[in-house]
C-alpha cells in the first residue's frame, strides 16, 4: 500500500512536471494569437488535476485523505527515531501553545449555581511542524512553528508543502509560530493535544476578528453621535470635532475615525479552563473569543503575571500520550458542575 | 315414594359426615346447596378480584414518541459535532434529573434550589407561555398570577439548582407561544399554587386545549393581530373591528412560504437524534 501510495505520489510529481513542459510549447503555440492583440498572463503553475482524468483525481484525493487520516491517527512520532531530551518545568518557561479550532458557545455552571458561557475549542490534528533554535529565529527565545487542521495537499506551493514533508505530518491549514524557552522545545512531528491545557488554568486566545467592513465612529470607536431631534441637521452619527483648533493647527496622528472594522487578530487573555475533554480534545474555555464559528484561533498559556501562578507543574514540554494514557475521558475544574452528579441543593 | 324416602336418608348421613368436614378445610369441597339456610349464617360475599387486562397489542413502541425540541440543532454553520457534545451532557444531565414531556401551554410546578428563599427551595406554578432555545441554553417560562401581579420566571432547563419539574396538567394549546396571556385578561393565567396534577396518558395525542383568551383593551405590548404572529387563540372579534383586522393583513408577507432557502425540514435529523437519545437513556 504505501509503495503503491509512492508511486502515485511520484506520478503525480511527474504529471505536474510534464504539465509545466507542455505550457511551453502550448505558449509558444497561442504566440499568434498574442499577435492579434490578446494580453494572456503566463501561467508558471499548473493545476494538479489539469493533466489527469475524473477517475484519478478522484482516486489521489482519496488516496490521500486516507493516508493523512491514517498518519494522524498514529498518536506516536511518526519519523519514529530517538524523542528529545527532556527537561523539567522551571518557573518562568514558556510552553508551546496549540493551535484550535472553534466551534461555538455553551453554558455551564458551578456548583454553587452560577452560569457562566464557555467556548468550545476543539484541538484538530495539531502538531509540530519545525523546531527554531535561538540563533535561527531572532537571537532571543527559540521557537516551534505550530500548524492545525489538515487540508488537501493539492493547493500548496512546493516550499509549504516541503516544511510538512520534513516533519512527516499532512499539510495543515493553519501554520504559527510560538515562542518558547530554550527548554520547552519540542522535536517537529509530535502531535499536541488539548490535554496540554488543564482545567484551572488561564490561556490566550488569539484569533482573527469577524469583519465588519467601513464602519462611522458610533460602531467603530463608541463616541455617542448627536442626538436625534432639536434641530440637528444631517448630523447624527457624525464624529464631531476632530481636534484642537490654531495652536497645533492639525489633527494628530491616531485620531479615531471611520474606517475598516475588524477581520485584525485580536488576543482575548487570561481565559480561564473550565473542562477539558481528552478524548474528542475540546477546551471549554471561560467567555468570548475573537473569530467566527469554526474558525483557526491560537491558544497559548496566559502572559498575565497576576495568572501565570495558576500554571503549577504543568504538563512539559507538553502532554505525551504515552506517558498519562490514562487521564479520564473528561478533566474538571474543581468548581465546575458535572452532569452527573445530582441537583445542586444550597445550605 | 317410601323407597325414595329412605334412599335419602341414607343420602343425608354423608352429607352430614361432609358438612363436619367443611368446617375443617373448607376448601375441601361445598354442601352449601343442600344446607339448610337457619343451619349457619349466611357467607360473606367476596367480590372476585378485578381482572388486570394486559393489552399485548400495545407495546413500548405504541408510547407517544417525543423528543424535547432542545434537542434538534438550529440551522446554522456550527459544525454538527458541537451539539454531539452538547447532547452527551444533556442526556446526562436527563439521567439524573426527570424532565418530562410538556408543551407551552401546560402546567407546570418547579422546585428550585434559591439562596433567597426560606427554606433555600421555591416551588413555582404555572403555564408554559414559551419554549426557547436549544441545547444546555434551552429554556421555558412559566406565568402565573399572584396577589393580582402576574409572575414569569424564566428557567433554564438543565440549570443545577433545579430540583423537580412536575407536569401538573399535559395539555397543548392552539399557539406555540403564549406571551399574549400578558395583554389577555388576568383569569387565563391564574393557576392555583396548591393545584393537584391532572392523570394523563402516556399513549395516544395530546389534549389539544382550543381556549379563545380575550384581550384587554389595546394598548398591547405587541401587535398580536399581524398576520407575523399567526395567532389562533385569540377572540379578535371581540376587541378589533373587521376593517382594523383587514388593516393588520397588510403587514402579511405571503410569499415567505414559497422562500425555499427558509426551508428547515428537520423530521429525518429528529429521528436520528431520537434514537441516539433512546439508546444512550436507555443505557
Amino acid at each position: 500500500m504505501r509503495r503503491m501510495r509512492m508511486m502515485a505520489k511520484l506520478g503525480c510529481r511527474f504529471l505536474l512536471q510534464r504539465g509545466a513542459q507542455l505550457l511551453c510549447p502550448r505558449a509558444a503555440a497561442e504566440s499568434p494569437v498574442q499577435l492579434l492583440g490578446c494580453v494572456r498572463t503566463v501561467m508558471k503553475t499548473t493545476w494538479f488535476e489539469e493533466h489527469l482524468t475524473e477517475d484519478n483525481q478522484k482516486y489521489l484525493r482519496n488516496l490521500t485523505a486516507e493516508d493523512y487520516r491514517k498518519q494522524t491517527a498514529e498518536k506516536l512520532n511518526p519519523l519514529r527515531d530517538e524523542p528529545w531530551p527532556r527537561q523539567d518545568w522551571t518557573e518562568g518557561s514558556r510552553r508551546v501553545g496549540l493551535v484550535a479550532v472553534k466551534l461555538g458557545m455553551a453554558p455551564i455552571w458551578t456548583k454553587t449555581g452560577e452560569r457562566h458561557p464557555v467556548t468550545l475549542l476543539q484541538v484538530q490534528d495539531c502538531h509540530v511542524i519545525k523546531c527554531l533554535p535561538k540563533e535561527e529565529f531572532d537571537g532571543h527565545s527559540a521557537a516551534l512553528v505550530v500548524g492545525g487542521k489538515n487540508v488537501s495537499p493539492f493547493h500548496r506551493s512546493e516550499e509549504t508543502m516541503e516544511m510538512f514533508r520534513n516533519a512527516g505530518v499532512p499539510p495543515k491549514q493553519k501554520v504559527t509560530v510560538f515562542r518558547v524557552s530554550d527548554n520547552a522545545i519540542i522535536k517537529p512531528g509530535t502531535p499536541l493535544y488539548a490535554a496540554h491545557f488543564r482545567p484551572g488554568q488561564y490561556v490566550d486566545v488569539t484569533a482573527k476578528s469577524i469583519g465588519k467592513g467601513f464602519q462611522g465612529v458610533m460602531k467603530r470607536w463608541g463616541f455617542k453621535g448627536q442626538p436625534a431631534s432639536h434641530g440637528q441637521t444631517k448630523t447624527h452619527r457624525r464624529p464631531g470635532a476632530s481636534g484642537p483648533g490654531g495652536d497645533p493647527a492639525k489633527v494628530f496622528k491616531g485620531k479615531k475615525m471611520p474606517g475598516r472594522m475588524g477581520n485584525t487578530y485580536i488576543t482575548a487573555h487570561g481565559l480561564k479552563v473550565w473542562r477539558v475533554n481528552t478524548k474528542y480534545n475540546v477546551l471549554y474555555v471561560h467567555g468570548t473569543v475573537p473569530g467566527h464559528r469554526n474558525c483557526v484561533l491560537k491558544v497559548r498559556d496566559t502572559v498575565l503575571p497576576a495568572r501565570r501562578s495558576t500554571l503549577l507543574n504543568p504538563p512539559f514540554p507538553t502532554y505525551f500520550t504515552e506517558e498519562e494514557g490514562d487521564l479520564d475521558e473528561d478533566l474538571y475544574d474543581d468548581d465546575l458542575f458535572v452532569h452527573t452528579e445530582p441537583s445542586v441543593t444550597l445550605t | 315414594m317410601a323407597v325414595c324416602t329412605r334412599g335419602l336418608g341414607k343420602l343425608a348421613t354423608p352429607l352430614r359426615f361432609c358438612r363436619k368436614l367443611q368446617h375443617q378445610n373448607e376448601r375441601l369441597f361445598s354442601t352449601s346447596m343442600c344446607r339448610p339456610a337457619a343451619d349457619s349464617e349466611p357467607p360473606k360475599f367476596v367480590p372476585p378480584s378485578k381482572p388486570v387486562i394486559i393489552d399485548k397489542t400495545q407495546t413500548v413502541a405504541s408510547l407517544r414518541k417525543f423528543l424535547s425540541p432542545e434537542f434538534v440543532p438550529p440551522r446554522q454553520r456550527t459544525a454538527p459535532f458541537k451539539f454531539f457534545l452538547e447532547r452527551k451532557d444533556m442526556i446526562r444531565r436527563r439521567k439524573m434529573l426527570n424532565i418530562p414531556e410538556f408543551y407551552v401551554g401546560s402546567i407546570l410546578a418547579v422546585t428550585m434550589a434559591d439562596p433567597n428563599a426560606s427554606g433555600k427551595t421555591n416551588r413555582f406554578v404555572g403555564i408554559c407561555i414559551q419554549r426557547r432555545g436549544n441545547g444546555l441554553g434551552a429554556t421555558f417560562v412559566l406565568r402565573n398570577i399572584i396577589n393580582n401581579q402576574g409572575v414569569e420566571i424564566c428557567y433554564e432547563m438543565y440549570n443545577p439548582r433545579i430540583q423537580k419539574i412536575e407536569v401538573l396538567k399535559l395539555e397543548k394549546r392552539l399557539d406555540d407561544n403564549l406571551m399574549y396571556l400578558r395583554d389577555a385578561l388576568p383569569e387565563y393565567s391564574i393557576v392555583d399554587p396548591e393545584m393537584k396534577p391532572v392523570p394523563f396518558s402516556p399513549t395516544g395525542e395530546v389534549p389539544l386545549n382550543s381556549l379563545k383568551v380575550r384581550m384587554r383593551p389595546k394598548p398591547w405590548s405587541k401587535h398580536w393581530e399581524r398576520p407575523k404572529f399567526n395567532i389562533q387563540g385569540i377572540r379578535f372579534d371581540l376587541c378589533m373591528t373587521p376593517n382594523q383586522m383587514a388593516g393588520a393583513q397588510k403587514h402579511a408577507q405571503p410569499w415567505r412560504e414559497y422562500d425555499m432557502l427558509r426551508e428547515y425540514d428537520t423530521t429525518e435529523l429528529e429521528e436520528q437524534i431520537f434514537k441516539e437519545v433512546q439508546e444512550e437513556m436507555s443505557k
